[in-house]
């Protein structure tokens, strides 16, 4: 990462794009508006991230440049101009020529971009065959070095692609974009589904390799700290526009745009002495119907009539800004905020008052009113274990070949009522396999746990509904934990007649009761929607919304934010931490990001393969933390030298005024 | 190897269920054949002991116990020896479905893997030339030919082709002029024969194949690793066959093994309409008759062939999927 090439103006641009418009056009739908003219040129070896929420148009963005759109989607306008050649409207022969002489791709997490009937040497072979003929030998020869090059094994050419971990997958992805001996990569959110460690290592791989080979580089990510730590140059995009272009450093310090600062005051230091977040409320626009005037003023805290008018590209140094406010002074209003020792969520802000969807607003109505939970008990593990028999073990995470794998191995720990507690760890740690266990999902190979004085390892299935009023989960994956058929008033209704068992008007109070303390108001308008027409954000307010129904004493959240948009982390976050509060109950939060966790939990349990290998008070393992492994955890974590340096910008301690 | 010793069980032990449900379910049934034929001719007058005596000898009464019986009936099967038919008396079943199974196999085991090759390839160029006229040509197409009953189409064409213009013979699998036998006027007669019944078959059959396979193909284009392998430079033939087709054919598969399977137990409808001597006609004419040993030993059959033909594309599966191979 230290090795970078020197400064990039000098560069002549390797690609432009200039007008730059990208249409969906959906059959049956009314055409979408993804990229609304973009301007961008990529210097030769230059090293340049593009970051957004999703729906923003960025990987659209990237699959323009590259030309791999495909109906329903078109370039409606503008020109892409590779190494001095308009590729706009090139056919697919001529576009191959480019390809093969230095255009690669490297799609999302890799996971699936190997296709699975096929060996590695297969890919190989396809990848340099179709560039010239070659003997067999000589492919292989050629394989294995750019094997070595990204740190894998030659034993690797005779695997399937399922036989491989996520992060050789995606090591095999560049290998083989590396095979086209390109000159610009566009690489489409490398890292993201991959483990904390592994998403490292894959960064780091590029950087090196970017070193070396001295390809430039376009990295597509929805996470603003890793694309900042790794890249020369920082596109930041909203609403299928660019809205600030900066040298990265001068965006970690000082952001222009109030979408990049919002999206800086998203990310944090979890080993700091007071770490705050902030969120973006509200989602990005609809483009099938663009918005008059800045796209950004309907989330912005500082928006005003001038934002009724498009605003203009203005130039800041080598970089540019496209809001009306700026540069202002920029001061993100903060959700959620801890400091070191005992501390709380921030009072409300100013801010729950502009969007009413805000989980602080409705929280602090229902707050006093209810006190869900019953008598909390402590939920105690001793010694558990859980083993699963492998059919074939993955050649990475090096078990055995065959057998039994522990995925818990002796965990004992105890959760006090009312006690947030943080378990982490990379993927095998075995945290999620914890979580199961804990709500009865999955039975612990030895070993007990006990809520009160309930054996939970000795439920019987038909015994586990009744558990389930004491102890709910919250699953990762908002968009598949609701049945799309039914609205998420009747999913929620549901769980409120199975576990309270009320009828009529109580349980039509009751299931208002619970939307609005999820934050989703006015209820009565969020309980008629169908799961896909809430935000992603939205439909997890509404898992956790049924998971209140049961009044839980206990609750599991697995985690809860990482499949959500940063931008939501702190909102969902807040709620939970509010909820503790309110409820009285005790929070499980199982996640791997270190971040989240100092936000939300006072304890921490470090796993690792199944063991715990650290655990105490949240802010002082991250702080000061006594194992290897945490420390390579916390070292996983992209840095951006942000907050501390600078007075100005996102951090100040005032809650957010509106200006 | 593993992946075949793992299955093998498997296969033994629905084998041995097929063999014995075979066994079990006529005697679940009340009454006997004998019993049956004795009060039909009861119903004309009255039957003297010895005619009963005769019915009796002729169609056998159960004796023993049942596990006697089961051990007779199983001996009985490993033999070969599946009773003797009363229809066609006095052969011996095994001897008649001998007879019918080749043509069966001949005519609807060809046109069922020629719908599934055709079939499968216009699938894939549909799907890769998708929105094309071809692709909507296809669609449309199959949809279409899919809707009409094939009994309905096949008497259509017995009457436009057979009857009317006369192209064709119009029942039979080859003309009484010739004999059976490796000569090429049996050759010539038995094709000509076949070719409306084929044809029956393949346009009842192919639609499935077509629209199957092009959905699947939509479904695999839009996987990662085709925008990857574009995006990687290679020739749009290797995606499309490598790449696409190869991976939408894995689901394609499990569902010829089933069509396979049902090859044996024939075409029915077609082989009625047609007379044609397979073992459709031959299953059709021993319900009429009301032939239970020849009805056993075909369902027998039928079951057999379609387990062993799930078997074997079980096993091509796994050479075709290295997912599934442990």
């Amino acid at each position: 990462m230290d090795t970078r090439p020197p400064s990039q103006s000098e560069h002549a641009p390797l690609l432009t794009a200039s007008g730059l418009e990208v249409l969906y056009e959906p059959a049956g739908g009314p055409p979408v508006h993804a990229v609304r003219g973009v301007d961008i040129s990529i210097g030769q070896g230059q090293l340049v991230g593009l970051v957004g929420e999703s729906g923003c148009g960025k990987s659209t963005l990237g699959y323009a440049l590259a030309r791999l759109l495909r109906p329903p989607a078109r370039i409606a306008a503008g020109t892409v101009v590779f190494d001095s050649t308009d590729i706009t409207n090139l056919d697919r022969k001529s576009l191959r020529g480019i390809r093969h002489n230095g255009l690669a791709v490297v799609l999302q997490s890799g996971m699936n971009a190997l296709n699975p009937v096929r060996r590695v040497r297969g890919h190989f072979h396809d990848v340099l065959g179709a560039q010239q003929r070659l003997h067999a030998a000589e492919v292989d020869n050629t394989a294995e070095t750019l094997l070595s090059q990204v740190e894998l094994a030659p034993s690797v050419l005779d695997r399937y692609p399922h036989e491989l971990s996520g992060g050789m997958r995606q090591r095999v992805a560049i290998a083989l974009a590396l095979a086209l001996k390109p000159r610009l990569v566009v690489f489409d959110e490398p890292t993201t589904a991959l483990d904390v460690i592994v998403q490292r290592a894959i960064m780091d791989t590029i950087a090196r390799l970017q070193a070396e080979v001295g390809f430039t580089a376009l990295i597509i990510s929805h996470d603003l700290g890793l694309v900042l730590g790794a890249t020369d140059q920082v596109w930041v995009m909203y609403a299928g526009r660019i809205v600030e272009r900066r040298d990265s450093p001068a965006l970690a310090t000082g952001p222009l745009h109030p979408y990049s600062a919002a999206l800086l005051a998203c990310q944090g230091d979890p080993t700091a002495e007071k770490v705050e977040l902030g969120g973006i409320p509200g989602s990005p626009p609809d483009l099938s119907k663009p918005p008059e005037g800045c796209a950004f003023a309907p989330r912005c805290w500082l928006s005003g009539p001038p934002c009724k008018e498009e605003p203009h590209e203005k130039l800041v140094g080598t970089g540019s800004v496209t809001c009306h406010m700026a540069p202002t002074k920029l001061e993100v209003p903060k959700l959620i905020r801890r400091v070191d020792g005992p501390s709380e969520p921030i009072p409300d802000s100013g801010h729950g008052a502009k969007v009413p969807t805000t989980a602080s607003a409705a929280v602090a109505k229902g707050r006093g009113r209810h006190r869900d939970a019953t008598t909390a008990e402590p939920l105690a593990l001793i010694d558990v274990t859980k083993d699963f028999k492998t059919k074939r073990a993955a050649p990475s995470e090096g078990v055995q070949a065959q057998g039994l794998v522990q995925a818990v191995a002796g965990v004992s720990l105890r959760l006090e009522a009312g006690q947030a507690m943080g378990l982490v760890g990379g993927s095998g740690s075995g945290k999620t396999t914890l979580g199961r266990m804990i709500v009865g999902l999955e039975r612990p190979s030895s070993g007990s746990i006990t809520l009160g004085n309930l054996r939970v390892d000795k439920l019987r299935t038909r015994d586990l509904p009744r558990y389930w009023r004491r102890v709910q989960m919250v699953f990762q994956d908002p968009y598949a934990g609701l049945n799309p058929l039914h609205s998420v008033g009747y999913t929620v209704g549901r769980a409120i007649r199975n576990h309270q068992g009320l009828k009529g008007d109580d349980y039509r109070r009751e299931l208002l009761r619970l939307f609005d303390t999820v934050g989703l108001a006015p209820p009565e308008h969020y309980a008629a929607k169908l799961p896909h027409q809430l935000s992603g954000g939205q439909r997890q307010r509404v898992v956790i919304a049924r998971a209140l129904a049961a009044k839980p004493q206990v609750l599991v959240a697995d985690e809860p934010v990482s499949m959500l948009d940063v931008s939501l982390r702190a909102e969902i976050l807040h709620l939970l931490g509010e909820l503790r509060k309110n409820t009285g109950a005790s929070l499980l939060y199982i996640t791997h990001d270190l971040l989240s966790a100092r936000l939300v939990t006072d304890q921490l349990v470090v796993l690792r393969q199944g063991h715990i290998v650290e655990s105490g008070p949240t802010s002082s393992v991250l702080r000061s933390p006594s194992h290897p492994y945490t420390v390579e955890l916390i070292a996983a974590i992209p840095t951006v030298q942000q907050s501390q340096t600078v007075p100005a910008g996102a951090i100040t301690e005032r809650p957010g005024e509106p200006v | 190897m593993r992946y075949v010793l793992r299955r093998l069980p498997v296969l033994v032990i629905t084998l041995w269920a097929a063999v014995t449900l075979n066994f079990l379910l006529p005697r679940l049934m009340p009454g006997t054949p004998a019993g049956a034929a004795v009060a039909k001719l009861a119903g004309q007058g009255s039957v003297s002991a010895s005619q009963r005596r005769a019915i009796e000898v002729m169609l056998g009464v159960p004796h023993g116990s049942l596990a006697s019986q089961y051990w007779q009936y199983l001996k009985a099967i490993a033999g070969g020896n599946f009773g003797i038919s009363y229809t066609y008396f006095p052969e011996p079943v095994s001897k008649v479905i001998g007879a019918a199974l080749p043509w069966t196999l001949a005519l609807v085991g060809t046109v069922t893997v020629m719908a599934f090759v055709i079939g499968t390839l216009l699938g894939v160029l549909a799907a890769w030339k998708r929105g094309s006229i071809f692709d909507t040509a296809a669609s449309v197409g199959c949809t279409f030919m899919a809707a009409f009953p094939y009994f309905w189409t096949a008497l259509v064409l017995l009457y436009v082709f057979g009857f009317v213009a006369g192209w064709f013979p119009i029942r039979g699998g080859y003309s009484a002029s010739v004999s059976p036998g490796w000569d090429w006027s049996f050759f010539v007669s038995a094709l000509g024969h076949s070719v409306l019944p084929a044809f029956t078959i393949l346009v009842s059959g192919l639609g499935g194949w077509v629209l199957g396979m092009r959905n699947n193909m939509m479904g695999v284009l839009g996987e990662d690793y085709i925008v990857f392998a574009e995006a990687n430079g290679l020739s749009p033939r290797t995606v499309a066959l490598r790449y696409a087709a190869r991976n939408a054919l894995l689901p394609g598969v499990t569902a010829f093994g089933m069509a396979l399977g049902l090859v044996v137990g024939g075409s029915l409808l077609t082989e009625v309409v047609f007379g044609y001597p397979g073992i459709g006609y031959l299953l059709y004419n021993a319900v009429v008759n009301e032939d239970y040993p020849l009805m056993q030993a075909l369902f027998l059959v039928i079951t057999v062939s379609v387990l062993m033909a799930n078997f074997v594309v079980d096993l091509i599966y796994g050479l075709l999927d290295p997912r599934v191979r442990r």
